[in-house]
């Protein structure tokens, strides 16, 4: 283990000025915000030799289209985690937006078919499923007192199935096609040069990061991962946050299914079907906590940053799915050992 | 201020289950002649026992208020072993052999748990989910693999009119009964879950314990993939992909909280055979596949809604501790 290794200096009983000095270093680079940022950078600047392909151009907008669609359900997915919750229901919501706009403008007897409507109308559907079931998920956990992992767990099966279930009846084979050209840009057309899914992205970000740092519902929403019980008391509308924390997350899941539905160029009920873990993944790696109360956007862009990189660094390797497999494992590992020496920093610290 | 109209709410609600277990097979008895069969009974508990033993395992895990993720990897990890290593092996020495990899794999989520304490177990066994399903996959090659005759002829073999798979079931259900029950193991795993700090100043090991539960799950996640693959006789590279959702479901709709230190057994079995006959019922009744998940995914939902009711009911009903039956 990593951990162990460079825990060994801290430890040391003699206390020579450069050792101390190489400790403090090492402390303050552990207390970094911005830690997933650096760990990208020397993993970048160490497999660049081994694969120059990696900074080409090509490579590295591979890194950003991959990247892109898995941030902004990251970013909802962050939410929900600051206030102790979690939605694994996001999977689901993607594939049922997937099928339910599709349905709407796909030039194969569509809704709206040939409607100038069909493009709006579509994204606003795509928008709604995500904020109904977002909403839906939250009400469960507010209201009904259910535990958010059971609820967005049978949020996920229930909507997978169903997903696959809308598009039997909309559709002779097992997917949506025939979807407008203008709607399809949002996935894979490029605005000046420029992927537009990048710009729907930024949008997310500055926003999600916004509603984080300067309201006073992101303050909210820390106080309830804090402490739901002192945040209450103290006058938080503690299930309305809840509640709006899921949401976005709904929602930004159904921006997601956009990104992924346009590039596709089809609506699929097995969209983002495989993903799953590695929203959490990315967001834990970025040192957002699952027990709340703790997380950034920032963080979260890292994450799915460095799980990105990872990728696309071990595609161009050659490696085969064990070593994909195994890394992404070894890294969550090292996120969580990394959290935990920082709490005890931190710890030793104050006390 | 009502506190009468609670209580017979609370009653009905402990009830629940079993009502709802009586109407699906009423329901779909009625649907299809061929449903309520002694036959189709035992089919039911061999296609759910995988599924049942992998839960008991994780009930263990849940009552001390954790969770592991990495069930359907170890179940994948194990099946390769015995398929790639152990072909020529009589069973009765591989499949120990196998039960003590999935012991191994087990101690090794516990040991991380137990270092990296603070941090919630689902993160944890998350990663040891993609670590051991990369190792798995390294030793498969993501081809296809094939368990021997003997193996697979444990599938079709009876005891006594009774399948295998069945007995195997009912050994593992029974001995994790005794020890939640009966043993000071057991109710220890019950304090920790309660409150680890109590339990600590209480004189009880809690990391010894913690270790404790994530070896038996593991091992039962071996022995589930022993019984499935017994059953399929080829595992391809999605094997056990992902079951740990049904798993957890299994447990969480018998009424085990996912917050430590309630729940058992006997309404793990209850609920892995549940989801399996409203599944046999929904293939009798020529339900379109496409709706076994819906209907399971309400089933889960609505059990866990009605837990959640009674447990606010609990609390209205004022501080007393009110034991409540567990649905054991």
């Amino acid at each position: 283990m990593p951990i162990d290794a460079a825990e060994t200096p801290v430890d040391t009983k003699v206390e020579i000025p450069k050792v101390r000095a190489f400790r403090r270093l090492l402390e303050r680079l552990i207390l970094s915000e911005y830690l997933v940022f650096y760990i990208t950078g020397v993993y970048f600047l160490i497999v660049w030799p081994i694969v120059p392909e990696i900074a080409s151009f090509s490579s590295l907008r591979n890194i950003l289209t991959d990247m892109l669609p898995l941030l902004v359900v990251a970013i909802g997915q962050t939410f929900v985690l600051i206030v102790a919750g979690i939605d694994l229901s996001v999977t689901g919501v993607i594939a049922m937006a997937s099928v339910v706009g599709a349905s709407i403008m796909t030039s194969d007897g569509g809704y709206l078919q040939g409607s100038a409507l069909a493009i709006p109308v579509g994204i606003i559907a795509f928008l709604v499923v995500g904020g109904l079931i977002g909403g839906f998920n939250g009400w469960c956990v507010t209201r009904l007192n259910m535990p958010p992992i059971i609820v967005t767990l049978t949020g996920m099966m229930f909507l997978g199935g169903a997903a696959i279930w809308f598009t039997k009846a909309h559709s002779p084979t097992s997917s949506i096609a025939g979807l407008p050209r203008a709607f399809v840009a949002i996935g894979g057309g490029t605005f000046a040069g420029v992927p537009i899914a990048l710009f729907v992205a930024i949008a997310v970000v500055v926003v999600a990061h916004f509603l984080l740092s300067q309201t006073v519902f992101g303050r909210w929403l820390y106080a309830i991962g804090i402490n739901p019980k002192a945040a209450k008391v103290s006058g938080v509308p503690v299930d309305k946050a809840i509640l709006w924390a899921f949401v976005i997350s709904g929602v930004c899941a159904a921006i997601t299914s956009m990104l992924l539905t346009g590039r596709l160029e089809t609506g699929t009920p097995v969209l983002g079907q495989r993903i799953l873990l590695d929203i959490i993944a990315a967001v834990v790696i970025g040192g957002t906590s699952l027990a709340g109360g703790k997380g950034k956007i920032i963080w979260t862009v890292g994450g799915v940053l460095f799980l990105v990189t990872i990728d696309a660094s071990l595609k161009l390797l050659g490696s085969s799915l064990f070593i994909v497999f195994a890394v992404k494992g070894g890294v969550i590992l090292l996120a969580v050992g990394l959290d935990a020496m920082r709490q005890r920093i931190l710890a030793r610290g104050s006390g | 201020m009502q506190v009468g109209e609670n209580r017979t709410t609370l009653l009905l609600l402990n009830a629940a289950p079993w009502v709802a277990f009586l109407a699906v097979v009423v329901v779909f008895g009625v649907l299809s002649d061929r449903f309520l069969t002694i036959q189709n009974f035992m089919n039911i508990l061999t296609q759910s026992s995988h599924i049942a033993i992998m839960a008991i395992g994780i009930t263990f895990v849940l009552l001390t208020a954790g969770i592991d993720l990495s069930v359907g990897a170890i179940m994948y990890v194990a099946v390769a072993v015995l398929a790639l290593f152990l072909g020529g092996i009589p069973v009765v020495i591989a499949f120990p052999l196998v039960g003590l990899i999935g012991v191994a794999l087990g101690a090794m989520n516990g040991y991380f748990v137990i270092k990296l304490r603070g941090q919630h177990p689902f993160i944890v066994t998350l990663a040891t989910l993609f670590i051991l399903r990369g190792a798995a996959i390294f030793l498969t090659d993501t081809r296809m693999v094939f368990v021997e005759e003997s193996v697979m002829s444990l599938g079709r073999t009876s005891y006594f009119g009774v399948p295998w798979a069945i007995w195997v079931f009912a050994v593992v259900f029974v001995i994790a009964w005794i020890v939640l029950r009966e043993t000071p193991f057991g109710r220890q795993i019950y304090a920790v879950g309660q409150d680890p700090t109590a339990a600590a100043k209480a004189g009880i090991n809690v990391p010894r314990i913690l270790f404790s539960v994530y070896c038996i799950c593991g091992f039962l996640a071996a022995v589930g993939g022993l019984v499935s693959i017994a059953q399929v006789a080829a595992a391809s590279s999605t094997f056990g992909f992902q079951i740990e959702f049904p798993v957890i479901a299994a447990a969480v709709l018998g009424g085990t909280s996912l917050f430590g230190g309630r729940g058992g057994v006997v309404g793990t079995v209850f609920g892995a055979v549940l989801i399996q006959t409203v599944q046999s019922g929904l293939v009798m009744t020529n339900a379109t596949p496409y709706i076994y998940p819906l209907v399971t995914a309400v089933i889960i939902f609505l059990a866990v809604l009605i837990d959640g009711l009674r447990t606010s009911i609990l609390d209205t009903l004022g501080r007393r501790k009110i034991r409540v039956e567990e649905i054991a």
